[in-house]
């Protein structure tokens, strides 16, 4: 006896969104099912995995991230490198931690001078992501803008508070946007369309509607995609149907679980293990949940993740 | 008058085109049609021509195809005897002198290379900056695009003396625009002016000097040309894509000083093709096409004390006020402050003495943006422990405000007042209290830094409804007197066009789908006759926040064809809901418990659900902890109501919903009500009351029950009968 698999019958797609410039060009989106639904529909371009790199020597580190990158983490040029030339990264997220205002507080163009040296010797798809601060963001985002002109940088994260200024200046200078906003699905849209009347084209926008790790709130994020992905593929929400990138790595390792060390809780297990399980899990649930850019740190977590998405594009119906 | 100006403007583009036209055939004979031409640094050629018609001009040859287009388009001058309409020819004839302009200024470039700086700031020996090239355009348009400047004023001529030249320049400056200069007026002009006063000119100081001819302002439509291209995605021969951006998005307008020449003239009507508007400080006449803009075209005669005022009218800038310039802190943090009696310094009204607040719209020309008057006393005049009457009057005008707003205005004048430190605000209208602190008094502050807060925070929180701000404070008894007298005649008439606003009088409801957040499928429909259930938001409060944030959470909805008066069931309605929640709500009565009830979020004020054996409904609000007839609390109930699902039976309301009209008209209305918590019934009492003469049963209000006659429905139901309470010979609710 054969079983019909009941097929569900989509409406939209989500558009395919160009990264970086000409001779590293990497494409993502374009799915026209839910994710990893290939009996339904089809997913062209596979999820991609960016790694990070820090614009200063990371501080409050577990020992397991620093490990792989101990001899280049005092230079963000060598480290793109290094993640590339040794981990094979397809995409660079230079994250602007030192901007903080609560931080070291670097100006703006003394942090644009470090994202051009990246953008200059890294020739994978650049993501720029600032430290959050609204205001700073739009200072620091814009100076990266014009300096690294035409070189259609990933410009994260554009909030309500700053999308005028970034939006405006991303367009000038011809870069992609991340619309990012606090796990809700009407804040999301509503960003999407005021970017749209700012007049940031459709191919150039993709969406971040921020994590919560496994444990502290994963599963607000992942409802928030799922009911994103079903608004644009089921209910044509043309101003939803823009790819999804999450900035995860950031709070894995910062969570207590993942910090503290087998002496201090040994039932826990494995400190590295552990950190680098609990970043490729929640990678892994995002996937599922949509993602189509993932923001990663450790070398192991991103090789498991890949594995997983390799074996799920390559499943055959049945 | 138009003719006036309309077949000067074609005059001038008749002069204009000639000049090209000699300009272009000798540049042509000396240097043949192959020369390349063009403004410095740019990707799109001569800009205007290239937006307008398609056509990169890089060679002098380009230019005289684009001349003889120019000739073939230029309309005749206009005849004295013959009276037509001039208005479209004029602005042809508009755009035409600046395609020949552009000519005249490429060919310029080509003759003497160094006419003009090709910098962002003025030489020691040159101060004419010519054309911005595109890093300029880039770098400043961002401004414009993400509201950092607000728009420019484009300056053509020269004031009469220096010193106003200098006065206009700072006054456009401390509004953040940008001043585009260009042509003379009597040997002088307004660069030229600023100069000699020892401003400093060039695009840092946002005073761009362009050139000394007119046809330089032909590079300020260049840059807005560009700004659409390069920030609109409009492409280049969109001639209308371009021409809307601009009059939508881009705030420019002309300031004429000086005799209006024809050229002048010419150049303008080129300008108002992008929704440029112009003020002269000469007698010229006006002009107003409701094709082009909603303002008007063309506005003479303005002196020049009023004419950066006039001009940020007519284009209606927005003008953002960032600092709120008070002596005290400011934010949501001192909200809950008390001033106790031993902190107090000063207080006035709250039944000490007399006072009110009031904010009104009034007409532009009335209203002077940020003036501030007190009329009697202020704290610096008062001593430890005194009172004043008080009278607060805010008048605003705006393009978008209307008189149904003033009162949702008015009601943030309470959280206004109370996020400053040091100051306390208690209720409203002619029933306000402000107490003033010591501590606020030590440090300087005084009544008129209420005024500057509201100006400030007017603008700031309403910044897309009103234009303009000023506050008067009233501390002389006749004057708030006088004062309460109109106050008492505005909330009269607010208090009657509420009334009288029904579901039948209006055709927009809104919709509010904040709580979306945590109740995915919930969407509240708010009516005149059924505020939101969470009783924060009625529809003008939904209203005006679409004003405000026109792709927010309140969407205006036609309701469009009526399918159940009884009910409240609306064709469009149904059609918005079953959107917003995704499909997964089809239909919704506005009226009804029983039958496709409204979803709720979780923030209703109210559960209302039915009591069988009463053959009535019953209303519990939050607030009441104990146990209802229904064998449930609160608490149970809001379980059954919330999360977006229509559960009929049981319906998240607002407390003011209850005396509406419309309340339940389904089921039979307040008849129905068979018991409140006694708490509700009193705080209602006052609008219910009327509800009841209404209804024919004057005596409806004391037949419903309440927690002192029972909180089950058999201990209900004998008082009901007693009463003879309508519920129980309604048709049945099941």
């Amino acid at each position: 006896m054969t079983i019909e698999i009941p097929k569900l019958a989509y409406t939209g797609k989500i558009k395919e969104i160009l990264l970086g410039q000409e001779g590293n060009n990497i494409t993502v989106g374009g799915e026209s099912c839910y994710p990893f639904h290939l009996f339904e529909g089809t997913m062209p371009h596979p999820p991609k995995i960016a790694m990070e790199v820090y614009d200063s020597v990371p501080e409050d580190w577990p020992e397991a991230a620093i490990e792989p990158f101990a001899d280049v983490i005092h230079d963000p040029v060598a480290w793109a490198g290094k993640c590339i030339d040794v981990y094979g990264a397809e995409m660079i997220a230079l994250q602007m931690a030192s901007t903080d205002p609560n931080a070291e507080n670097i100006p703006a163009d003394k942090a644009a001078a470090i994202a051009k040296k990246v953008s200059d010797e890294t020739d994978v798809p650049l993501i720029v992501w600032g430290c959050g601060d609204v205001d700073k963001d739009a200072e620091v985002l814009r100076s990266v803008c014009e300096i690294c002109d035409g070189r259609n940088l990933i410009i994260g994260p554009v909030a309500e508070g700053n999308y005028r200024a970034i939006g405006a200046t991303a367009i000038a200078y011809n870069h992609t946007v991340v619309a990012s906003t606090p796990i809700d699905i009407n804040l999301a849209k509503q960003l999407n369309i005021l970017l749209g009347n700012l007049n940031v084209s459709d191919d150039k926008l993709i969406i971040d509607p921020s994590i919560g790790v496994i444990g502290y709130g994963l599963e607000y994020t992942y409802s928030v995609m799922e009911r994103i992905r079903m608004a644009a593929l089921t209910q044509e929400d043309e101003r939803l149907q823009f790819p999804i990138i999450l900035d995860l790595a950031k709070d894995v390792w910062k969570t207590k679980e993942v910090k503290l060390s087998e002496e201090e809780a040994p039932l826990l297990g494995n400190q590295k293990k552990r950190g680098i399980l609990f970043e490729a899990l929640t990678a892994q649930c995002l996937l599922m949940a949509g993602a189509d850019v993932l923001i990663m740190r450790h070398p192991e977590a991103i090789a498991l993740v890949k594995e997983s998405i390799e074996e799920l594009m390559n499943r055959r119906e049945g | 008058m138009s003719k006036i100006i309309c077949s000067a403007a074609i005059r001038g583009a008749h002069k204009i085109v000639g000049m090209a036209e000699v300009k272009c055939n000798d540049a042509l004979e000396k240097w043949g049609p192959n020369q390349n031409i063009g403004f410095p640094n740019t990707t799109y050629y001569l800009p205007v021509i290239y937006a307008m018609l398609g056509i990169p001009v890089e060679m002098l040859g380009n230019a005289r195809e684009v001349l003889n287009k120019c000739k073939a388009l230029l309309p005749p001058l206009v005849d004295d005897e013959l009276w037509l309409p001039y208005m479209d020819p004029a602005l042809e004839a508009g755009m035409i002198t600046l395609f020949a302009e552009e000519i005249l200024e490429a060919i310029k470039y080509l003759e003497k290379p160094d006419y003009y700086t090709k910098t962002e700031d003025t030489l020691i020996d040159n101060i004419w900056l010519g054309a911005a090239d595109d890093i300029i355009m880039r770098k400043r348009g961002v401004e414009f695009v993400d509201g950092s400047a607000p728009g420019f004023a484009i300056i053509l001529g020269a004031a009469p003396t220096t010193g106003i030249a200098v006065k206009i320049a700072t006054e456009l400056q401390e509004k953040n625009l940008y001043v585009l200069m260009c042509a003379g007026h009597d040997g002088k002009t307004m660069s030229e002016q600023l100069v000699e006063a020892g401003v400093q000119i060039g695009w840092p100081t946002r005073l761009v000097s362009f050139g000394p001819g007119y046809t330089a302002a032909v590079f300020a439509v260049g840059f807005v040309t560009r700004a659409a291209m390069s920030f609109g995605g409009i492409k280049p021969g969109d001639f209308n894509g371009n021409l809307s951006f601009s009059r939508g998005g881009v705030f420019a307008f002309i300031i004429a000083l000086g005799a209006v020449t024809d050229e002048w003239v010419a150049n303008a009507a080129g300008a108002i093709n992008w929704g440029v508007p112009v003020i002269a400080d000469t007698p010229v006449p006006g002009l107003v096409s409701a094709g082009i803009c909603n303002y008007e075209l063309v506005v003479g005669n303005i002196p020049h004390d009023q004419i950066v005022q006039k001009a940020i009218d007519v284009r209606g800038l927005k003008i953002k006020v960032s600092k709120i310039d008070i002596p005290m802190s400011y934010g949501p943090a001192f909200e809950g402050e008390r001033i106790r009696k031993e902190d107090l310094f000063f207080e006035c009204g709250g039944g000490r003495t007399l006072a009110v607040e009031l904010t009104v719209s009034k007409d532009m020309s009335e209203v002077e943006d940020g003036k501030i008057e007190i009329i009697g006393k202020d704290l610096d005049q008062v001593k430890e422990g005194d009172k004043l009457p008080f009278g607060l009057l805010i008048e605003v005008a705006g393009r978008q405000m209307q008189p149904d707003f003033e009162p949702i205005l008015e009601r943030q004048i309470h959280h206004l007042i109370n996020y400053i430190q040091g100051v306390m605000h208690i209720g409203q209208r002619n029933i306000m209290w402000l107490r003033i602190g010591k501590k606020a008094a030590e440090k300087g502050f005084l009544l008129k830094h209420i005024g500057r807060m509201i100006h400030a925070k007017y603008h700031q929180e309403f910044e897309n409804i009103i234009d303009k701000v000023q506050v008067k404070i009233y501390t002389d008894e006749a004057k708030v007197k006088e004062l309460i007298k109109l106050a008492t005649t505005v909330y009269k008439q607010r208090d009657e066009r509420i009334e009288g606003m029904t579901d039948e009088t209006e055709e927009i409801y809104y919709s509010c789908t904040l709580c979306q957040s945590f109740a995915p499928s919930h969407v509240c429909i708010v009516t005149p006759e059924r505020t939101g259930m969470c009783g924060a938001y009625n529809w003008l409060d939904c209203k005006v926040s679409n004003e405000i944030n026109p792709t927010g959470p309140n969407q205006p909805i036609d309701r469009g064809e009526c399918l159940d008066p009884v009910k409240g069931q609306w064709k469009e309605i149904n059609g918005f809901v079953s959107k917003a929640s995704r499909q997964k709500i089809e239909t919704v009565n506005a009226y009804s418990l029983m039958e496709f009830p409204m979803t709720a979020c979780g923030c209703f004020e109210c559960v209302t659900t039915i009591l069988p054996m009463c053959n009535g409904v019953m209303v519990v609000n939050r607030d009441f902890m104990g146990m209802t007839p229904s064998g449930m609390k609160f608490t149970t109930l809001a379980g059954l109501v919330g999360g977006g699902n229509q559960t009929p039976g049981f319906l998240g309301i607002s407390k003011h919903y209850i005396s509406s009209r419309k309340f339940l008209k389904a089921e039979g209305g307040l008849k129905r009500v068979v018991w409140l918590p006694k708490m509700l019934k009193e705080e209602i009492a006052e609008r219910v009351k009327p509800v009841c003469e209404d209804i024919g049963i004057p005596g409806f209000f004391d037949m419903i029950a309440d927690e002192t006659v029972g909180i089950t429905e058999e201990e209900i139901l004998p008082f009901l009968q007693e009463k003879g309470h309508p519920a129980l010979t309604m048709d049945p609710l099941l």
